[in-house]
């Protein structure tokens, strides 16, 4: 069975992206809070993944647009 | 609520958002295979490694870790699923590819390892804090933060085995149960690939150091 076809509404669509995020959040958050934030290791890596889905995302919706 | 315990908790509760989608957007084969293979593939991986001392790796901080099964903690029967799951998502997302369609699949699963590899860095960061494993070894290479390079290859070495592993499985003609079955039995042949390519990347940074 696949599912892709019956498209599920955007939180659950969105799931992934928003885990991401959480993690993100948690991890840099704790990181200031201890005062240990390393920029360059913890967040800038993933920030890139976050930016370049963020990016996509809108890009096809601006296509879908202009369809 | 100890905070490690809240975490520990969350990355539980989250890893189920990430089955729900998994079940709506990708179908029921798919999602058994891949958290069903990948929670095998956590228990008996980090438990082999966290109790062979042969392999000379690392160990669990209990000091740090609340559940446990085994000589590994519970969040270790998720973990790798559901980092790989984002990894894959995300890089379909990006690529605007698709693993089991085979739309642009080399570069899905080479982004993959990249996120695994980012995703190495976060952890390794917040590691640094929470203390979650005990190295065994002293790490010949490491890059910026003091991350050993072997954790970011060994993230992206997983990815590149458990999804080369689930599109093998996933296309064979038969029923759903044996696919899911097969695919879980192959995590005995996935965990010492990937210790090999470990084993690969130490003796290569050992000869640089």
């Amino acid at each position: 069975m696949n599912n892709r076809d019956n498209k599920p509404n955007f939180f659950v669509r969105e799931i992934p992206f928003i885990v991401l995020l959480v993690f993100w959040v948690i991890y840099a958050g704790i990181e200031i809070i201890r005062d240990r934030l390393d920029l360059l290791t913890s967040t800038i890596p993933t920030v890139f993944f976050i930016i370049a889905y963020i990016v996509v995302k809108l890009l096809s919706k601006d296509q879908a647009g202009q369809k | 609520m100890d905070t490690f315990l809240s975490l520990e908790l969350i990355a539980l509760a989250l890893t189920g958002l990430l089955i729900w989608h998994s079940a709506s957007t990708r179908g029921a084969a798919f999602t058994w295979m891949f958290f069903l293979g990948g929670a095998l593939l956590g228990l008996i991986r980090e438990n082999v490694v966290a109790q062979v001392a042969a392999l000379n790796l690392y160990s669990y901080n209990p000091a740090t870790f609340h559940l446990w099964i085994g000589a590994a903690p519970l969040i270790l029967m998720v973990f790798w699923s559901y980092t790989i799951y984002l990894a894959l998502t995300f890089s379909e997302v990006i690529a605007g590819g698709d693993l089991i369609g085979g739309k642009r699949r080399v570069w899905v699963i080479l982004l993959s390892m990249v996120f695994m590899a980012s995703y190495a860095c976060l952890n390794e960061a917040f590691a640094g804090i929470y203390p979650m494993v005990l190295w065994k070894f002293k790490p010949a290479l490491t890059i910026w933060g003091g991350t050993p390079a072997m954790v970011l290859w060994g993230y992206a070495g997983m990815a590149l085995i458990f999804l080369l592993a689930l599109l093998l499985v996933y296309k064979l003609r038969m029923r759903t149960v044996y696919r899911v079955i097969i695919f879980c039995a192959s995590v005995i042949v996935m965990i010492p690939l990937h210790l090999l390519w470990i084993v690969v990347f130490r003796l290569a940074t050992s000869a640089i150091g």
